[in-house]
């Protein structure tokens, strides 16, 4: 496989700026467009030491080769650079916003294997320990690559549609549906059902597979995760969002994130993000699988 | 043999759902006025689809085999006008079919048209000036623009291709180019070039059946443009939704269930 096909490329293009009516033909409020999201990093007020940083101190950090064989080349994120969203309005609070000491609420023993997990992902222990993105799975709704790509909402009647540029992970959010999925679906980007109160879309999610990670320093959430959002419609280029995780196999209760999807200054197109067509990371970091 | 089981449960699960679909075939042609349609007019494509044939083994009439369902083919005329070395080329595929197929032995994305006949369903999202289609196999996703942009300059090749729709009447056209040569169109070894352009055709024949027709040129592998065309079905289960079937995923699982190797 040429690894040059591993992916990407985010073109400027065609403008989809352009004034929108308030209201959908179904009555949604519209919020349809490109944009980009900041602010929801579940940065903790004392967060766990993380091999796997940013900063590129460590060779093996997978996210940050710098080599083109991570599922990231250099080129990728750049483009929420380039496609900075419209930052006009006064900033609220973001971040952890409950508890108001950004001190999250986990159970002792689970903050103790949360901080042994992140130990064991460098170098990865075993494939449990390779976070999701460089194994090109659906990443959940939180992780989308640190905000930098735009997200596209799409509103078809009766439901909004969210597609990343991330790994071609998109979302459907059902507005005529009141009962979850059976219990034992399990599912990276969960079940998710919603309904306007006024401008605010409120969508509350189960159903998910215990795989899905918060962030880089909180690896995992799991199955009993049960996730409110509220996506506020401020202004056409503004939607605030708000985030509620209440996981009590791991946390003693909810915490609340914070942050906002802010419209894209230029139209852009997304063009295709393959992942596993050209990844070789598992090979480097494992080395070959015997054949079977 | 994991891979044989897996194709003969994907083969009963198709043999169960055609058996509670709805067995009537679709109408060519249906009284307009009767479609579904969105605010702006457009008949409502909206929902989760799916096909019932056995294109996904091979596009062309075939014999059952362990682990592969019989099936007519999809291909008007039953023939593709190979020239003679792409046709030298197919056989060989066909031979090591097992192993060489990037959809079924990696979990590549599958390009299109094959994407719309995996034996998975698939979600189209219709709005007026851009439609997705969200596939349950390795989510793949389509994100194809309906307002009168042309094709993009200067990019690399693509598995799912550079998708541009338009409205003709009644018919969805889905105009696709700047493929890669990587993919194959079904598990028979049936494949194209970096030259292909595909031409897809969604007509609404009722509020429960689209006609699908997709137009195959490449004049590297082909002596003309051929065509495929199948009636695609809604899902009419109450609740159903769109899952996922994270194909990369579970194949790491399985390889790298030992690791690390070094």
């Amino acid at each position: 496989m040429r690894p040059s096909n591993s992916l990407i490329a985010i073109v400027l293009f065609a403008s989809m700026a352009r004034a929108q009516s308030a209201r959908l033909p179904d009555g949604q409020p519209n919020m349809q467009g490109m944009y980009t999201r900041t602010g929801v990093k579940g940065l903790e007020s004392e967060p766990p030491f993380n091999p796997i940083d940013p900063g590129e101190k460590n060779p093996l950090s997978v996210s940050n080769r710098g080599d083109g064989l991570g599922p990231y080349p250099r080129i990728f994120g750049e483009g929420g650079n380039v496609l900075r969203g419209q930052q006009a309005r006064a900033q609220r609070p973001t971040g952890i916003v409950f508890p108001a000491d950004k001190k999250l609420p986990w159970r002792p023993e689970e903050e103790a294997k949360r901080r042994q997990f992140l130990l064991d992902m460098n170098p990865p222990k075993d494939l449990r320990h390779i976070e999701l993105n460089s194994r090109c799975a659906l990443p959940g709704p939180f992780e989308g690559e640190d905000g930098n790509n735009p997200y596209t909402i799409l509103q078809p009647p009766g439901q909004v549609v969210i597609l990343y540029d991330y790994n071609h992970t998109s979302r459907v959010i059902d507005l005529n549906r009141r009962e979850h999925l059976g219990k034992n679906i399990r599912l990276f980007m969960g079940d998710s059902i919603g309904h306007w109160e006024g401008n605010t879309l409120v969508v509350d999610t189960t159903n998910f597979n215990g795989r899905v990670a918060y962030s880089r320093e909180i690896p995992y959430l799991s199955d009993a995760l049960h996730t409110v959002e509220r996506f506020t419609v401020v202004d056409e280029n503004t939607i605030d969002y708000e985030v509620t995780i209440d996981d009590p196999q791991l946390f003693t209760g909810p915490w609340k994130v914070a942050g906002a999807f802010s419209k894209v200054s230029k139209g852009v197109e997304s063009l295709e993000f393959a992942c596993a067509e050209g990844s070789q990371t598992l090979q480097n970091i494992f080395g070959t699988p015997p054949t079977r | 043999m994991n891979r044989l089981k897996q194709s003969i449960a994907v083969a009963f699960a198709a043999a169960v759902m055609i058996c509670v679909a709805d067995p009537s075939a679709p109408a060519q042609t249906t009284g307009a006025a009767t479609l579904p349609r969105t605010a702006d007019g457009k008949p409502n494509l909206n929902g989760i689809w799916q096909v019932l044939n056995t294109a996904a083994w091979d596009i062309q009439d075939h014999t059952g085999q362990l682990g592969v369902p019989p099936g007519q083919g999809v291909v008007e005329g039953n023939e593709i006008p190979y020239q003679p070395q792409a046709l030298a080329k197919k056989r060989e595929n066909y031979a090591k079919r097992m192993t060489a197929d990037p959809t079924e032995t990696n979990c590549f994305l599958p390009g299109v048209p094959r994407a719309t006949y995996m034996p998975y369903p698939f979600e189209i999202v219709q709005t007026p000036n851009h439609i997705a289609i969200r596939y349950e196999f390795a989510h793949a996703l389509r994100t194809i623009p309906v307002n009168g942009s042309k094709h993009a300059d200067g990019i690399p090749p693509t598995w799912m291709g550079d998708s541009r729709g338009r409205w003709e009447g009644d018919t969805l056209v889905i105009d696709v180019t700047n493929f890669n040569d990587e993919t194959w169109f079904d598990r028979a070894g049936n494949f194209h070039s970096d030259a292909l352009h595909v031409v897809e055709r969604y007509t609404m024949t009722n509020a429960d059946h689209i006609l699908y027709e997709a137009t195959i040129e490449d004049p590297k592998v082909f002596t003309r443009a051929w065509k495929m065309s199948m009636p695609l079905y809604r899902r009419l289960e109450k609740t159903v939704k769109l899952l996922e079937y994270e194909c990369v995923f579970y194949l790491q699982e399985e390889r790298y269930k030992n690791a690390p190797f070094k």
